[in-house]
């Protein structure tokens, strides 16, 4: 089942490579630098829903004390700690040639750099805490905070003003406006990434059980 | 705008490094504990 989710995310990858750079057309304003958009947009999804999905698999250890729970919330923290990374990375690269600058305090920035840390101290905390049941306690109720923060970066660029373009896919009670071919490109590479990182926590997850496994 | 090919080259690159270094990453775990559950347990 892993090694089907991670042919089909390389699959995925491949094909939405093919529509960011042959079949989304080159955008007027911006250039070609708006390519960025395929893989920028789609690991910040990917990193909400890793983090959603550590919010949900907290909640559950703290009700069950399941194992299998805290394993998920574990990889999926790490998975979308990486998939924050290359958020910030790639909004970075795109920031410096169409707003001059590769940085800015901005509320959506700041809001993001906050939920990287947060979610990089959450696997401190577990690397840090040897009797396994307690570091799974706390990291939870850590998973559980620290989600509160996805709101916020979402919505940053309506509450505050900011540099930050509003969502592009997402908007409140509003269909994007985006021509046909470049909302495909940009659906096909959601759908990979989102793949990819399923085949990642998928793997990652099973790791975990093993590497508890041996040290039992 | 000029088209700033080497941004968008730099966001994939970068991207592409990360992914594939975590996806290593995950590799050279599974051979580690691999490794260690074949070595003989000594008896307690």
């Amino acid at each position: 089942m892993t090694r089907v989710l991670g042919w089909l995310a390389a699959a995925g990858l491949v094909i939405g490579l093919v529509m960011a750079f042959v079949i989304a057309p080159r955008e007027v304003t911006q250039g070609h630098v708006q390519r960025i958009m395929y893989v920028h947009v789609p690991t910040a999804w990917v990193a909400y829903l890793a983090f959603a999905v550590v919010f949900v698999a907290s909640i559950v250890y703290l009700a069950r004390r399941s194992a299998t729970a805290d394993r998920l919330a574990h990889a999926s923290a790490e998975v979308g700690v990486v998939f924050t990374g290359v958020t910030i990375a790639s909004g970075s690269i795109w920031g410096k040639p169409t707003w001059g600058t590769w940085w800015t305090w901005d509320a959506r920035l700041t809001s993001v750099a906050i939920l990287f840390i947060m979610y990089l101290g959450y696997l401190l905390l577990r690397g840090m805490i040897d009797e396994r049941e307690r570091g799974a306690r706390y990291a939870a109720v850590l998973g559980i905070i620290a989600a509160l923060d996805i709101p916020l970066v979402h919505f940053s660029v309506y509450w505050w003003r900011t540099l930050h373009q509003p969502p592009s896919l997402m908007k409140p009670g509003g269909a994007s406006t985006m021509p046909a071919p470049i909302v495909a490109a940009l659906l096909v590479n959601l759908a990979a990434f989102t793949l990819l990182y399923a085949y990642f926590v998928a793997r990652r997850t099973r790791l975990l059980a093993r590497q508890q496994q041996a040290l039992a | 705008m000029p088209d700033n090919w080497s941004f968008v080259i730099a966001a994939y690159a970068i991207a592409a490094v990360a992914l594939g270094g975590y996806w290593r990453r995950l590799v050279r775990l599974e051979r580690d504990v691999e490794r260690r559950n074949a070595r003989p347990r000594r008896p307690r």
